[in-house]
């Protein structure tokens, strides 16, 4: 078990050469991160985490390269849009004809606050290797109404239900870091979400 | 099955002794956009129209984008050939090379049995066809698009070029200003058209781009279903398919448009259709590319007013050599407008297929919804298979969604049926013709069973 967190590693380009399970996680990070997976039996979780507010702006690519076969990467962003914030995110998979046997998942999950909000989201995906399993999925949208209106229905105004609804968004992304990051870190986060 | 069976793309792959009355130079320059206009005794403002595109084609670089078009000469390509005459209205007066023609692919009894009206392209004029005569009736035109200039011009230069206007990209330039044939369909207010329009479209002339223009327009409240099939004979040098398709839906009108597309493997297939659709409309591409060894197409719709919806179906097929690069655009720009794409794609034996699609989201588009769907099957190592869809979104109430799923054939679905005694070719085929069946039963019977027959023999005894 290895656990990256690229926000203190600074780390653009990584290399993935030995078999393992290894958790990567990044928070409000803009740039190009290339995986590169050049080890069978690579287990690799991907989290990433945004809160855009007021006129921030992100402009993420991820890269996941399966050169190796018979791995696993499994990449996950979410994302919480405020204000005027900005999102571009670009995610590429791309199994090599060496990569038979990889599975590779990437997900992209954006909610929109403010209609200020601008969301650019590219999933893509090349595969050169035919024995594999890829999938990419990406939504974008507001909070449910139904999940809001029964919320409130329980007695809860609306701002305080909004901000359950945005927390248990992006609980997913603690839960899977959980068993390694510090209580500080999640409590950093937590604060800037605020 | 027999090796033979394979070869489906040649099976329509014979090429009739060239007959032709008028045939320009190759290349393309401005004295030969206006020897076409002036052939065509066409009014001042398309010699204008023409000759302005000519000016942005030579401008515009080739895009950098997406399938490898280097292997397209310009200069090398014929852009007009006048196959007769006359345009001849019943079937007994064709040439008989044509006639041959059209009857090893079958245009009379599909008629007979389906077509209210057929429009058949040789070369790059309609010769011929038969309309309905209960359709002209009910004020329906069903023509080439040559005849409507000349019968319609108000219609006509209401319209056209509108909405893919000279300047949009470097191939429709080139199609606004060596355009010939194509379709113009006008269906007026209320009128729903029973039976589906089609047209078959045959090049025959080696190294000749066909540039073929249709134009749609269909008022308040009517509908109709367009049907366009390809099928080209074998030639030994690349020859260029560059079509333009604008479509206008009116208000609570609906208008599906079936593309069957089986174009000889040498042929850079680089189309541009777009649609705009009015309050309540629908619109809806279905495209299946089985041919071409280049296809750049990206079908699109313009959601301009409240509530309507947008659709695009599509399949691409892959085999050696080919590059499937489609997909579908969306411009939500109304509120409650709603779309959907469905696309799935076949790699096989080195072929590659792309998924190119835009969905975009306007502010002000309230309560759009959006969902994309694509799947795409592998079929052996050789193949490949990318998808690149660009989401932007600039509105907060609405929900878009993507997914896309790329595998190989199910061995467990496999390893099943061969337990119940099917051969491994005929349960490949089967799990193929039901990978791509949410689009298949959504075109009519004839082409359905042709597809699935095309897929039966591209299949068999060639996988594992």
């Amino acid at each position: 078990m290895k656990y990256i967190d690229l926000n203190k590693t600074k780390q653009t380009k990584l290399m993935f050469d030995k078999p393992g399970n290894y958790t990567v996680f990044f928070h409000n990070l803009s740039g190009e991160f290339d995986f590169n997976i050049k080890s069978s039996g690579v287990n690799l979780d991907i989290l990433g985490l945004f809160v855009g507010k007021k006129s921030d702006q992100f402009e993420l690519k991820t890269n996941q390269y399966h050169i190796a076969p018979g791995s696993t990467s499994n990449l996950l962003i979410k994302g919480v849009f405020d204000d005027k914030s900005k999102f571009i995110y670009q995610g590429l998979i791309k199994i090599e004809k060496t990569g038979q046997k990889s599975h590779a998942y990437q997900k992209n999950k954006n909610l929109i606050l403010s209609s200020g909000v601008y969301v650019d989201s590219r999933p893509f995906l090349e595969i050169l290797a035919n024995d594999v399993f890829c999938t990419h999925g990406s939504t974008t949208g507001k909070i449910n109404e139904e999940s809001l209106f029964y919320l409130k229905s329980r007695g809860l105004d609306q701002k305080i239900a909004e901000q359950l609804y945005v927390s248990g968004f992006i609980q997913e992304i603690f839960d899977k870091i959980k068993p390694y990051s510090h209580p500080i870190l999640t409590s950093e986060v937590r604060t800037s979400l605020a | 099955m027999k090796k033979s069976d394979l070869n489906f793309d040649y099976k329509f792959g014979f090429s009739m002794p060239e007959k032709n009355i008028f045939k320009a130079e190759k290349g393309l320059n401005k004295q030969i956009v206006e020897d076409i206009s002036s052939l065509k005794k066409e009014p001042v403002w398309m010699k204008e129209f023409r000759l302005k595109a000519y000016d942005a084609f030579t401008k515009r670089k080739m895009p950098n984008w997406g399938a490898d078009l280097s292997g397209i000469n310009f200069d090398d390509i014929y852009y007009y050939i006048k196959p007769t005459e006359k345009q001849v209205n019943s079937w007994e007066d064709l040439p008989k090379e044509i006639k041959d023609t059209y009857d090893r692919i079958g245009v009379p009894e599909a008629e007979k049995n389906f077509l209210s009206g057929v429009s058949a392209q040789y070369e790059s004029e309609v010769v011929y066809e038969s309309i309905n005569r209960e359709l002209n009736k009910r004020g329906v035109i069903f023509c080439d698009m040559d005849t409507a200039l000349r019968k319609y011009p108000e219609i006509v230069k209401e319209y056209f070029g509108t909405l893919i206007s000279p300047y949009d990209n470097k191939f429709a330039s080139l199609n606004s200003a060596a355009w010939s044939g194509g379709s113009f369909v006008y269906i007026p207010r209320g009128v729903k058209v029973p039976m589906p329009l089609q047209a078959y479209f045959r090049i025959n002339a080696e190294r000749f781009g066909q540039f073929e223009r249709t134009l749609i327009i269909a008022e308040e409240g009517s509908f109709v279903h367009y049907i366009e099939g390809c099928t080209a004979p074998i030639y030994t040098t690349a020859s260029l398919h560059s079509a333009v398709v604008e479509i206008f839906v009116k208000k609570g009108a609906r208008v599906r448009y079936t593309t069957v597309q089986n174009w000889s493997h040498n042929i850079y297939n680089l189309v541009t259709k777009r649609s705009i659709v009015d309050e309540e409309g629908i619109m809806e591409w279905v495209d299946c590319n089985i041919g071409s060894g280049v296809t750049m197409k990206y079908p699109s719709v313009i959601l301009k007013g409240r509530k309507s919806h947008g659709e695009v179906l599509s399949i691409a097929y892959a085999n050696k050599g080919q590059h499937q690069d489609a997909g579908a655009k969306m411009y939500h720009l109304a509120p409650e407008t709603t779309s959907r794409i469905i696309s799935k794609s076949i790699s096989k034996d080195g072929g590659r297929t792309s998924y190119r699609g835009l969905v975009s989201v306007s502010p002000g588009a309230k309560n759009s919804k959006v969902y994309v769907s694509c799947d795409a099957l592998l079929m052996d190592e050789s193949s490949r298979s990318d998808t690149y869809p660009y989401m932007r979104i600039n509105e907060k109430d609405c929900e878009v969604q993507h997914e896309a799923t790329v595998e190989k054939l199910g061995e467990e679905k496999l390893f099943y049926l061969t337990s119940r005694g099917i051969k491994k070719p005929e349960a490949e085929t089967l799990l193929v013709n039901g990978f791509i069946e949410p689009v298949i039963k959504e075109i009519p019977l004839e082409y359905s069973i042709e597809l699935n027959r095309l897929i039966r023999m591209e299949m068999a005894g060639s996988v594992g």
